[in-house]
């Protein structure tokens, strides 16, 4: 029987994974000779595939392996430690809880700070509290100058459309900063006519204090 | 426990694609498996063992912190003709390095838009090479599951990687 796409998009994976017999893989063969579209998916899959394989961790830091055994066998202080790490995730993360009354509120929300170091990656959380679930609510990004969004480059503003659950949402940015920047980032949220503005003022550690 | 502590990074790392968050897992599971020394002496195959442990680890600890995760939709502008025009090529001007450092960025940023689970399928058997079979004793279950959950990570890495960032520069150098 002919493969059609949808068989090939189908046993992409086990072809990749060498999981198909010689059967289908002449089948597969047969079909991608006569459809550039699925030679393009298979080509697509293979850079994804090859991409990961040669994405290496960040080496060990040096001396970890002996403070983490130490630790371990009660030679040092494990819980320090770990109060010290949860320090150091607080420090990166900013919390909004915003109820589903105030959501709608015409009153801006006030306008928090946080702390970035420069060239790092950290990761700051918004957390968005609504009453009810909110379907299709548009979340945009306005990304202040010098300030990256990990993995997007330089592009400043971001969109995306999401469904709210009932209680807690958690908005993790991986951010970046460059430099020192002038300007604010700015999250708002929407759903219908209805709209939210959240306001983050980024101090850079390393680089010249921001925002007024 | 010394000469697994990089392999327990490695892993712990590509669970959780932060080295402050690796760091505390596998302190974490330092921590937990101090008492049981003894017992890690007796393990024949203690890689897949401790991976088992460290996933076990991982998954609590995402569910510990986010309870309610907004599933965030990536701003997907490829056009379909177009987005594998560019895949970052073997080049290596100072251009070059900073498109594949951008590309590594994505991917990392593509892999923690993956559930927990999915996470540690794609780490363990497309970047590990742990086979599905090895994968079903290690992280117990089924795999069945595991090969519509790895189907399903790939599928949304592969939409959330059209390496459009790409295919502007490129095209404009064509």
């Amino acid at each position: 029987m002919k493969m059609e796409c949808r068989d090939f998009e189908e046993q992409l994976d086990d072809w990749l994974d060498g999981q198909l017999d010689a059967a289908r893989q002449a089948s597969i063969r047969e079909h991608l000779e006569l459809c550039q579209g699925c030679r393009r998916r298979r080509e697509h899959a293979f850079v994804v595939q090859s991409a990961l394989r040669v994405l290496a961790p960040p080496a060990l830091r040096a001396g970890f392996a002996n403070q983490a055994l130490s630790r371990a066998t009660g030679r040092s202080g494990a819980v320090a430690y770990r109060r010290a790490a949860i320090s150091a995730a607080l420090a990166a993360t900013l919390v909004l809880g915003v109820a589903v009354s105030a959501f709608f509120a015409t009153r801006p929300a006030p306008v928090q700070t946080v702390a970035l170091a420069l060239d790092r990656p950290e990761t700051v959380s918004l957390v968005f509290t609504v009453a009810k679930p909110l379907e299709g609510a548009m979340l945009n990004l306005a990304l202040p100058e010098n300030v990256e969004l990990v993995g997007y480059g330089g592009r400043r503003e971001l969109s995306w459309s999401t469904d709210l659950h009932e209680g807690g949402n958690l908005l993790r940015l991986p951010l970046i900063a460059r430099g020192t920047s002038k300007d604010e980032l700015v999250a708002r949220v929407s759903h219908g006519a209805s709209s939210k503005t959240f306001r983050l003022r980024i101090e850079v550690q390393g680089a010249s204090r921001l925002g007024t | 426990m010394r000469p697994q502590v990089e392999y327990l990074y490695r892993l712990a790392w590509r669970f959780t694609g932060s080295v402050a968050d690796a760091e505390d897992l596998v302190q974490d599971l330092l921590l937990k498996l101090y008492p049981r020394t003894a017992e890690l002496y007796e393990i024949e195959q203690l890689r897949p063992w401790l991976a088992r442990v460290l996933y076990r680890q991982f998954v609590d600890s995402v569910r510990q912190q986010a309870r309610s995760p907004i599933t965030v939709i990536a701003d997907d502008r490829s056009d379909g003709e177009n987005a594998l025009d560019a895949f970052p090529a073997a080049k290596d001007g100072p251009e070059d390095r900073a498109e594949r450092s951008a590309w590594r960025e994505r991917i990392l940023a593509a892999l923690q838009q993956l559930n927990p689970e999915q996470r540690a399928v794609v780490a363990m058997h497309d970047i590990e090479g742990y086979s599905l079979e090895e994968l079903e004793t290690i992280l117990a279950t089924p795999l069945g599951t595991l090969k519509s959950r790895l189907h399903r990570a790939r599928q949304r890495l592969r939409a959330l990687l059209p390496m459009e960032p790409f295919s502007a520069a490129e095209r404009v150098k064509a």
